[in-house]
């Protein structure tokens, strides 16, 4: 297990936050002490396209992209984009889309919705807090970490419940 | 940066890696036009007080600023992506007969699967005709190394050196770990006519020289680090570069790897060996057979992959079959398409092109987006420039049609100038319009001339359009918002009466603009 690499896909379209949820994840990983490759595509995906990114973590990463059946966890933040993205889970990967609704209701500004995710994401990460909160600090500078920070924490509740 | 520092390492795509080496590598000039996936190679240099970077007019004249200050002395290096580099090659083939006095890096961004581009050139054959050196990285770490390296081997062999990278290296973040700058000393600017006056006779005896240079070259590609062999149970061995060395170590932990880091000139040698040394060998690359036709020619006996392996990206999971010499099963998912934002002033300009039916020569930028239904309002798409050109073509292909042109104002800039001035010189009648949203917007809103902002978004001179226009030669030139429908609409349908060139300025401000 000590070499096992981590792989989410995370999904959306554009405007939804999905890079700077795998950013954030990304960093916690980094924080932690782990080899980490994170994949996207930037350029016209801004413009309302399907947006989707990977990351990998472990003691060795090669591949950048998670191979088709193996991603360990799918977060997809669009209900249209999920049937597409879910060929990327393992047999026996988690969907934490069902999340998505459930994370909807819980926080008052919608921006926050990406954050939130990842919070639920991080409790079934070999990942501590202490990274989490620092790749927030890393990810978010100095406009709304500590706003991040409460639905991060709120999000990582719902994801250990 | 200075948390970042603290670590040692950073989170850096190989955008940001590739700037940040270049950085430590005492890089002082770099100049580029934006180009997806190449654009955050400058905007990281321009972080860099220490840094003359800037964004160009267009490639070519990116190329040779940079490629002149490298002749003068300083450390320099020019980005692009793979269709920008056709803009610069003119500069870019004789470069390699003057050589340079400091170092100089030529950085290229294929898009292999064409995420944001009109083709899937394969860069590397650009390195073979040429004849000049090819570092290729597989990962952002490497290509913060091999910039370095790609500097060195520039004034060490007196040659610019081509950097390639793929979208998927360009846009992969991994660990990085962080230097300090060294910045080298600056050789002396001297005159020397011999080396930097391209006329036949100086030309020919720089051809001998660029030859012998290739033959130490190659000595180099067999001794360096950068083409490495890694021993496994020699029951199959690859041959292979960039991405798809990642891919294969995925699938194959096990097998023998030639990772050819330096792509050209290429390490024979060391690939006859390399062949003796597995029971099966094969080549994997993404795109051209470029490895493999040379690996032919050497006589070795090699797994090709299927041509079908040619076309698109690979991904971890078509290895297997591409291994086996099968052909590439398509699994096509319908992606949601990209589409202009909904505030987007361009949904104006086309739906009064839809309302008089006109027939659009399109151009390079969001507005390519015109094309989709439900509007369907654009009709070609070739190059950087090609509104103007192709409108003026169209004319003469097609008479008595209502043909418009289209261009955005960054485009126009890059390369539709000298097409307005052609078709004012040669009498051309019509309607060019140009599509101002006051920046680039398809790569992320980068500033040009007609901004009058600099790449640090400090103000400079400003390029005025209406007056450029009307120095090319339009008859007419109107500035329109076209948010104003009805107005914009009269605009148009006069002008596309008249027997005039006219060029009307659609001029809005992006949404994107400086959020």
């Amino acid at each position: 297990m000590k070499d096992k690499v981590y792989s989410i896909t995370f999904g959306g379209i554009g405007g939804q936050g999905v890079l700077k949820a795998s950013e954030i994840c990304s960093w916690a990983a980094l924080f932690a002490g782990y080899h980490v490759k994170k994949s996207e595509v930037h350029g016209m995906a801004q413009r309302g396209g399907s947006v989707e990114s990977h990351v990998r973590f472990g003691k060795r990463v090669y591949s950048p992209l998670v191979p088709t059946g193996g991603a360990d966890f799918l977060l997809c933040f669009h209900r249209e984009e999920q049937p597409r993205l879910s060929a990327f889970l393992k047999k026996d990967g988690v969907d934490l889309t069902e999340y998505v609704e459930k994370a909807g209701q819980a926080i008052e500004n919608p921006r926050g919705l990406n954050t939130c995710l990842v919070g639920v994401l991080s409790a079934r990460l070999p990942i501590q807090q202490e990274h989490w909160m620092k790749a927030i600090e890393t990810v978010f500078k100095n406009k709304g970490v500590e706003e991040n920070k409460k639905i991060f924490l709120d999000g990582r509740k719902m994801g250990q419940s | 940066m200075a948390k970042k520092s603290a670590l040692n390492q950073a989170l850096l795509s190989g955008d940001e890696a590739l700037a940040r080496g270049a950085y430590e590598a005492g890089l002082s000039v770099a100049c580029a036009y934006p180009g997806t996936p190449s654009t955050e190679i400058l905007e990281t240099l321009a972080g860099f007080p220490e840094i003359d970077a800037q964004w160009s007019v267009n490639e070519k004249v990116a190329f040779e600023v940079a490629l002149g200050a490298a002749t003068a002395g300083a450390r320099s290096l020019f980005a692009c992506k793979h269709v920008g580099l056709n803009v610069a090659m003119d500069p870019l083939m004789t470069a390699s007969y003057t050589g340079v006095l400091a170092g100089f890096v030529v950085v290229v961004c294929d898009d292999p699967g064409m995420h944001s581009s009109q083709n899937e050139q394969d860069t590397r054959w650009v390195s073979l005709y040429s004849k000049m050196p090819m570092l290729e990285p597989s990962s952002p770490a490497e290509a913060r190394e091999f910039v370095k390296e790609a500097f060195a081997m520039s004034e060490r062999f007196d040659t610019p050196v081509i950097l390639r990278m793929t979208t998927r290296i360009a846009h992969t973040k991994e660990n990085v770990t962080i230097g300090e700058r060294q910045v080298p000393e600056r050789p002396a600017f001297e005159r020397n006519a011999a080396k930097y006056v391209m006329v036949p006779g100086h030309a020919y005896q720089r051809h001998i020289l660029v030859e012998q240079r290739l033959v130490k070259l190659k000595t180099l590609a067999e001794r360096t680090r950068l083409n490495r062999v890694e021993k496994g149970d020699g029951k199959i061995g690859f041959i292979t570069s960039g991405v798809s060395y990642q891919y294969l170590k995925e699938n194959y932990p096990d097998a023998s790897y030639l990772k050819l880091g330096m792509s050209y000139p290429f390490c024979d040698d060391k690939i006859r060996a390399f062949a003796k040394s597995v029971k099966k060998l094969v080549v994997v690359e993404e795109l051209d057979p470029f490895i493999e036709d040379h690996v032919k020619s050497l006589g070795v006996k090699v797994v090709a992959k299927d041509p079908s392996f040619r076309i698109g990206e690979l991904t971890p999971e078509l290895i297997p079959a591409l291994v086996a010499g099968k052909a590439k099963q398509e699994q096509k998912v319908a992606k949601r398409k990209p589409r202009l934002c909904p505030e987007c002033p361009h949904w104006a300009s086309f739906a009064a092109l839809k309302k008089i039916d006109a027939y659009v020569a399109g151009d390079i930028g969001c507005y390519t987006l015109a094309c989709l239904p439900p509007m369907s309002a654009l009709h070609s798409c070739l190059c950087m420039g090609a509104g103007v050109t192709f409108h003026e073509g169209w004319r003469k292909g097609a008479p008595g049609k209502c043909i418009v042109g289209v261009v955005g104002d960054s485009t126009f800039v890059h390369s539709g100038i000298t097409g307005l001035i052609n078709a004012a010189y040669n009498r051309t009648k019509g309607v060019i319009i140009i599509l101002d949203n006051s920046t680039t917007a398809m790569t992320g809103g980068q500033q040009h001339p007609a901004t009058g902002l600099t790449i640090r978004n400090e103000p400079t001179k400003k390029l005025v359009l209406e007056d450029l226009c009307r120095a090319c030669g339009a008859d007419n030139v109107d500035v329109v918002d076209p948010k104003n429908m009805v107005e914009f609409r009269t605009i148009l349908e006069k002008r596309v009466h008249e027997d005039a060139l006219s060029v009307v300025i659609s001029r809005h401000p992006c949404k994107l603009l400086r959020r």
